[in-house]
């Protein structure tokens, strides 16, 4: 492998491993915040139906919550993951163009 | 020759082909709006202190005087729903056949297109169950604490996709 190839290799390898180190650490403290308050939700909940506060529709209702707030934590993460893929495409791309000669905008 | 020929063509088109898609960038996700930004950091500021003005619990008979704000915060965040679902997303054949598998098997449909005007809509059904519950009976410390702790899970994955789309 000549130096030039190497160099196009470490340019791919470093715009990959910027976006994703950055992006990756933001997505672990997004599950890790919407994990802990997750739990903290079902214990009120539990506590609320245990004491009677919360009863008849409202069981229902932070039931049905429970529910869609991990269907929607989880699709927030397929959002957030294609955003991650778009940026180290385009960051891929940008570096070979750039190898060849032409600038992208 | 003749294969030669052939031989070169092929290279130049793709060549070209890889130019001409590379030269485009790729989105896979819908485009950044400053406006919902902003928009949603206000209405969580005004919820917020909305929370603070009712801790502790409310009776019904003092619902009335909450009732503008329980108003103005629906439409707050009815209005996000609208703009959050307003933006083009890029088609993706991989989530629509996903979607439709899922649609076959009777199984949850995951309207994975639109995370924040999902966290939208179900902040304003908190709202409005919320509303529903102290115009009826009024409302318990506990009651409160859930409805808070679901509005601001919500409120944190609107807000982090809405944000992680400036790129």
């Amino acid at each position: 492998m000549n130096t030039k190839t190497a160099n196009l290799i470490d340019s791919i390898k470093n715009v990959a491993s910027t976006i994703l180190e950055k992006d990756i650490a933001l997505v672990n403290g997004f599950s890790e915040r919407q994990i802990e308050a997750i739990s903290k939700q079902t214990l009120i909940i539990k506590a609320g139906i245990a004491t009677g506060e919360i009863e008849d529709d409202l069981i229902t209702f932070f039931l049905d919550g429970l529910k869609h707030m991990v269907t929607n934590f989880i699709n927030t993460l397929k959002g957030i993951l294609k955003v991650i893929l778009e940026k180290v495409w385009n960051g891929i791309i940008a570096v070979l163009y750039e190898a060849i000669g032409i600038f992208t905008v | 020759m003749i294969t030669t020929k052939l031989k070169t063509y092929k290279s130049i088109l793709i060549v070209f082909n890889f130019l001409l898609f590379a030269s485009c960038k790729t989105y896979l996700a819908p485009t950044y709006n400053q406006v919902i930004v902003d928009k949603a950091t206000e209405a969580t500021t005004e919820t917020y202190l909305f929370f603070a003005t009712v801790t502790g619990g409310r009776d019904k008979d003092s619902y009335s005087r909450r009732e503008d704000t329980y108003n103005t915060l629906i439409s707050k965040f009815e209005t996000l729903n609208l703009l959050a679902k307003a933006r083009p997303i890029p088609s993706n054949k991989t989530t629509q056949r996903i979607n439709n598998l899922l649609a076959e098997r009777n199984s949850l449909s995951s309207s994975n297109d639109y995370p924040s005007a999902f966290a939208f809509n179900r902040i304003v059904e908190n709202l409005v169950k919320m509303k529903e519950t102290d115009q009826s009976s009024g409302l318990n410390p506990i009651v409160i604490e859930a409805f808070k702790g679901e509005i601001e899970i919500f409120l944190d994955q609107a807000i982090t996709y809405e944000s992680f789309l400036k790129r």
